[in-house]
């Protein structure tokens, strides 16, 4: 474990590199020796340091910009005139936005337990931890795959669609149905790549002492793909709370979500109060990833 | 360990098939240093019904609202619409179909107005995803390879950090960055650079950027996942054996880069080919790109049928994109989702951490 | 679907010259493997709970107001058309709350009406549409009994040819369609369309993102009517469109006015109410113009949809809307003409007198109502979708 990464990992990229992927979410293997002091080819090294860096600066440089320009008290123009509070002030008394991101949140949440549920019992069904494919699974690894790969566009106007055709109401009840059946995929796919990795012979050392077929399930399996299901819920959520697209096709009265009453203030004149909605998500995202981090740091053997 | 191997070849063909289709199966998944083979079945909660059931609710859930509204949406695209919009009732479907008249809205795709948009959807994502190759390989190879180990879980997750922010902030902060009286024309004009403000936003120029910037995430992590994994000592290697540094690059990064390279084109390609937010509100509704064109025959135009007949063709190219892909040495099937499975892997392991949902995405 | 194979192959060769095959059987350290199980897996539940807990929380508490069988009214009307503060004040006297969507185009209005997905109960489109809407049985009559305030309505607005007797909708705002330019930036006076197809003004034009203002303009600049019926006149508007888009910088319905505002173009096709605003803001420097060729004279109506299922919260809607202190302020927030004419005498005097709010006679006798093409329908959506597509 103390040089070169694991020769699996060539072995692995045989089929591709998604199909590479998964599997290590549970990679035994370790990186490289932390110690061993970075050897780089010899590639002009400033030169990539430079072009790194403004990378970053090109993935950051316009968030800051919209965190500055939040206090900025100038109204029509990005010219500076002074500090200012009162955009948050709006924000916090538009009760429109107040309403979506009440809306954005039960979406959310709801869709992220449906779906993880589904997804999760899918994942479960045809990949059992450490199985072959079985013939039988084909159809459901295909079903679970397309609505992935499908554009997003084309998933809203199918479901607008179908919608359509029952003369459904579009209401908070078709977005859920709509965010439910782009995540269920993810869920599965994560999870799924989770149980591939697992050693059955744990599975089996559970039977050996005598736990039965849902004994190994609830406090072998399951405890085991936890980190696989919670990070598809994750994922689940943060789909739900961004999408746009799908739910722009789907979304009826009173089912105005965040990203789309965003777009309606992108769309109905310039004004700073975006500047101070972004920034407000920004800080709520980031706050989010920090105390999670910091949750999730200390367990035993991370250091390894 | 040998046993398995041997398992392992007797299935060799059907399985590599199955493999190669599925982007997050374990290639190979007993071959090198798996736990998967060994004791095959031994998970299993429920053979038979019991798997059956499991995977009930999401044949459920996705055949009613998922497979249904697709062939639905195949029935509405061999209709005609009516004089309004809506779709017209036919009155005898044996003489519709045999006078293909269902094929309209498929002929009408393929007037040259229509190529021609689907060929500026395609020329504009693949001068997204060259531009992201351009900007994101080095970057991804200087992750990798040149950055301390411990300092590269935050600097990833720099990289990752984007794209837990609303999609729609980041296309809206260069709305803002762009427009006339925008930062960047501010900047032109009171530093002299220009006379007069410059038309940025509502280009071309301004969609390719927003596309760049919103995809560029997604195409440095499945590079960094596979250029992580390479071995400094086979460049030392081919160093060693004289090889000069353009040749190195050449014929050891790259084909071992390869696979994430793939991987990287496609999550950037094909969410890039069925835009229509950004070239709507970076394009100002005048770069029509595929996506637009098929969102305003459902929304505006009151054509369900060519609206139908030009998603299925979209859905046809990325499929066909992606074999080629797999083709092309990667896998197919390629999706955000495997490619965030892969992220998430990736970085947690880069930092020598179990995986946390975290950091996925 | 194998293609990917033989590549892949030399992989394993290579990195076993540098793998050491005992790495092979280390016993994983996976997560969860061994004695790291118990904690991390609470962690993980914790996490999730709250995770999952807190925005529910959120969400069920934060709705004041929001309690079930709450009479609730949903509004579907454009963008801009209705000041908040009217629709708050309603909410408070009537305890009904208010739904408001937008759209801005009356296309998109009736693709949402025809889908049968919509569950509105006040629309308010505009002239022709109106007239499509009933002919597609797609709303309800109106029952005049229950609209007292029927009496403050302008008779000049009433009983015409797309809505006769009035039997399904009330007029509600109506106004002019014109170009709204900055006479600092454009040198000439405007007062014909052909500004807006001026090579001159290449990239600083907006035009309206709405299939027959645009049609409209290319046909009067023709010498046409806004409603001719004649295909290949129909198609030459369409060339003329085609022609005009790369001076275009943007197709926009909803924010024209504010775009010309800031600057970010210089003649903007448009409705009058919000060019007016911006007008009124500095006069100096903004200008509203129905050109020489004529313009269009609309006439939006609040309509109630078949498929509404609020009514008694639309009719008090329409009653609330129809006082004339009620319309005066409408008038206020959006500075459009209010077909009440009781209202008038309470509207602010300088938006009274605006010419570009209440056109003067002159005006008004060079514009025209668009007119339901019927069969030609499908024609324009094609040539308009050309023209966007091209």
């Amino acid at each position: 474990m103390t040089h070169g990464p694991h020769p699996a990992h060539f072995a692995r990229t045989a089929p591709g590199p998604l199909a590479s992927h998964p599997p290590r979410l549970s990679d035994p293997s370790h990186p490289p020796d932390p110690s061993r002091p970075p050897h780089p080819p010899r590639w002009p090294r400033a030169l990539l340091a430079t072009h790194t860096a403004a990378v970053y600066l090109f993935l950051y440089l316009p968030i800051a910009v919209l965190v500055a320009f939040s206090f900025n008290r100038a109204r029509q123009t990005a010219a500076w005139e002074g500090f200012t509070l009162s955009w948050y002030g709006e924000m916090l008394r538009d009760e429109r936005l107040l309403g979506a991101v009440r809306n954005s949140l039960l979406i959310a949440a709801l869709a992220t337990v449906f779906a993880t549920v589904i997804g999760t019992m899918a994942a479960l069904a045809f990949a059992p931890p450490g199985s072959r494919p079985q013939r039988g699974h084909r159809p459901t690894e295909v079903l679970l795959l397309l609505p992935v790969i499908l554009p997003e566009v084309v998933l809203g106007a199918a479901l607008l669609t179908l919608f359509g055709a029952w003369r459904m109401r579009l209401s908070l009840a078709t977005v859920l149905i709509a965010h439910v059946v782009f995540s269920i995929s993810y869920v599965a796919l994560v999870v799924r790549a989770r149980l591939a990795g697992l050693d059955p012979a744990l599975a089996e050392a559970a039977r050996d002492l005598g736990a039965g077929a849902w004994e190994v399930f609830r406090r072998v399996t399951l405890p085991l793909a936890l980190p696989g299901i919670a990070a598809g819920a994750l994922l689940v959520f943060t789909l739900s709370i961004d999408d746009y697209v799908v739910t722009s096709f789907v979304a009826g009265v009173g089912a105005t979500t965040l990203p789309l009453h965003i777009y309606s203030l992108l769309k109905a004149g310039v004004t700073p109060e975006i500047n101070a909605v972004s920034t407000a998500l920004l800080t709520v995202t980031v706050a989010l990833i920090a105390v999670a981090h910091r949750l999730l740091r200390h367990e035993p053997g991370s250091a390894g | 360990m040998a046993g398995e191997g041997a398992e392992q070849d007797g299935a060799a063909t059907p399985r590599h098939r199955r493999t190669a289709d599925c982007p997050s199966r374990p290639p190979g998944g007993g071959r090198g240093d798996g736990p998967a083979g060994a004791g095959r079945g031994a998970w299993q909660t429920g053979a038979g019904w019991g798997t059956l059931a499991l995977a009930l609710p999401a044949w459920l859930v996705l055949g009613s609202f998922f497979l249904l509204p697709l062939v639905l949406m195949l029935g509405v695209s061999g209709a005609e619409r009516g004089i309004y919009g809506g779709l017209r009732p036919i009155a005898d479907l044996a003489a519709y179909l045999r006078s293909g008249a269902f094929l309209a809205s498929y002929r009408q795709s393929l007037q040259a107005l229509y190529l021609g948009i689907a060929w500026r959807s395609l020329w504009m994502a693949a001068l997204t995803t060259g531009l992201c190759l351009a900007i994101g390989f080095p970057a991804a190879y200087a992750l990798a390879l040149h950055v301390p180990r411990r300092r590269r879980g935050l600097l990833l997750g720099l990289v990752v950090v984007p794209l837990w922010t609303s999609f729609l902030i980041r296309t809206y902060a260069w709305m803002f960055i762009l427009r006339s009286e925008g930062l960047l024309n501010h900047l032109l004009l009171s530093t002299g650079l220009a006379s007069r403000p410059l038309p940025m936003l509502y280009t071309g120029g301004a969609v390719i950027a927003g596309l760049v910037y919103g995809e560029l995430p997604f195409m440095i992590l499945p590079l960094y996942a596979a250029l992580e994994r390479l071995d400094r000592t086979l460049l030392e290697a081919a160093a060693d054996l004289g090889a000069g540094r353009a040749a190195v690059v050449r014929r050891v990064t790259v084909p071992l880069a390869l696979p994430g390279l793939v991987a990287g084109v496609v999550l950037v390609f094909v969410p890039s080919l069925g835009q229509f937010v950004v070239s709507d509100l970076l394009g100002g509704a005048h770069t029509m790109l595929l996506g637009n064109l098929i969102q305003n025959q459902f929304a505006v135009a009151r054509n369900q049928p060519f609206g139908a007949a030009l998603a299925f063709e979209l859905t046809a190219a990325v499929l066909l994109l992606l074999g080629a892909a797999r083709a092309a040495g990667g896998s197919g099937k390629a999706a955000r989702a495997a490619g965030a499975a892969g992220q998430a892997a990736n970085e947690a392991s880069a930092s020598g951490q179990p995986p946390r949902g975290w950091e996925l995405l | 679907m194998t293609g990917g194979r033989p590549r892949s192959r030399p992989a394993p060769a290579r990195a076993s010259r540098t793998g050491s095959a005992p790495r092979r059987q280390r016993p994983p350290d996976r997560p969860g493997g061994g004695d790291r199980r118990a904690r991390p897996e609470r962690r993980w539940l914790t996490v999730l709970a709250v995770l999952l807990a807190l925005p529910v929380a959120l969400a069920c508490g934060g709705g004041p107001g929001d309690a079930r069988g709450a009479r609730r009214l949903n509004v579907y009307i454009w963008t801009n058309y209705l000041p908040a503060e009217v629709v708050s004040d309603f909410q408070r006297r009537s305890g009904i709350r208010v739904e408001v969507d937008t759209y801005s185009s009356n296309e998109a209005l009736l693709e949402k009406l025809q889908s049968g997905v919509a569950d509105y109960d006040l629309v308010v489109p505009s002239d022709y549409m109106l007239q499509v809407m009933v002919a597609q049985r797609l709303l309800r009559p109106l029952d005049r009994r229950r609209l007292p305030g029927f009496a403050n309505l302008d008779p000049r607005l009433l009983d015409r040819k797309f809505d006769p007797g009035n039997r399904f909708s009330l007029p509600y705002l109506w106004g002019t369609t014109g170009i709204g330019y900055d006479r600092l930036k454009v040198s000439a006076p405007v007062d014909s369309w052909r500004a807006l197809f001026d090579p001159r003004y290449a990239g600083r034009i907006l035009m309206l993102d709405d299939m027959r203002e645009a049609f409209g303009a290319a046909l009067l600049l023709d010498g046409r009517s806004i409603n001719e019926r004649d295909p290949a006149a129909l198609r030459r508007a369409a060339d003329r469109l085609r022609a005009q888009k790369p001076l275009v910088r943007t197709y926009n319905s909803s924010e024209f006015a504010s775009l010309l505002a800031a600057g970010d173009v210089d003649l903007a096709q448009g409705w009058n109410g919000e060019l007016a605003k911006v007008v009124a803001q500095d006069r100096r420097r903004f200008a509203y113009v129905v050109p020489r060729e004529g313009g269009t004279l609309w006439i939006d109506s609040l309509a109630v949809p078949a498929t509404a299922r609020h009514l008694d919260a639309a009719y008090a809607f329409l009653a609330y809307l129809l006082e004339p202190a009620v319309a005066a302020r409408v008038v206020g927030g959006v500075r459009y003409a209010s077909a009440n004419r009781a209202a008038r005498p309470l509207v602010d005097p300088a938006i009274r007198d605006d010419p570009a709010v209440y056109p003067p006679p002159a005006v008004l006798d060079r514009c025209e109502l668009i007119e339901d093409l019927g069969a030609l329908t499908p024609l324009l959506d094609q040539l308009w979708t050309e023209v966007k597509a091209h």
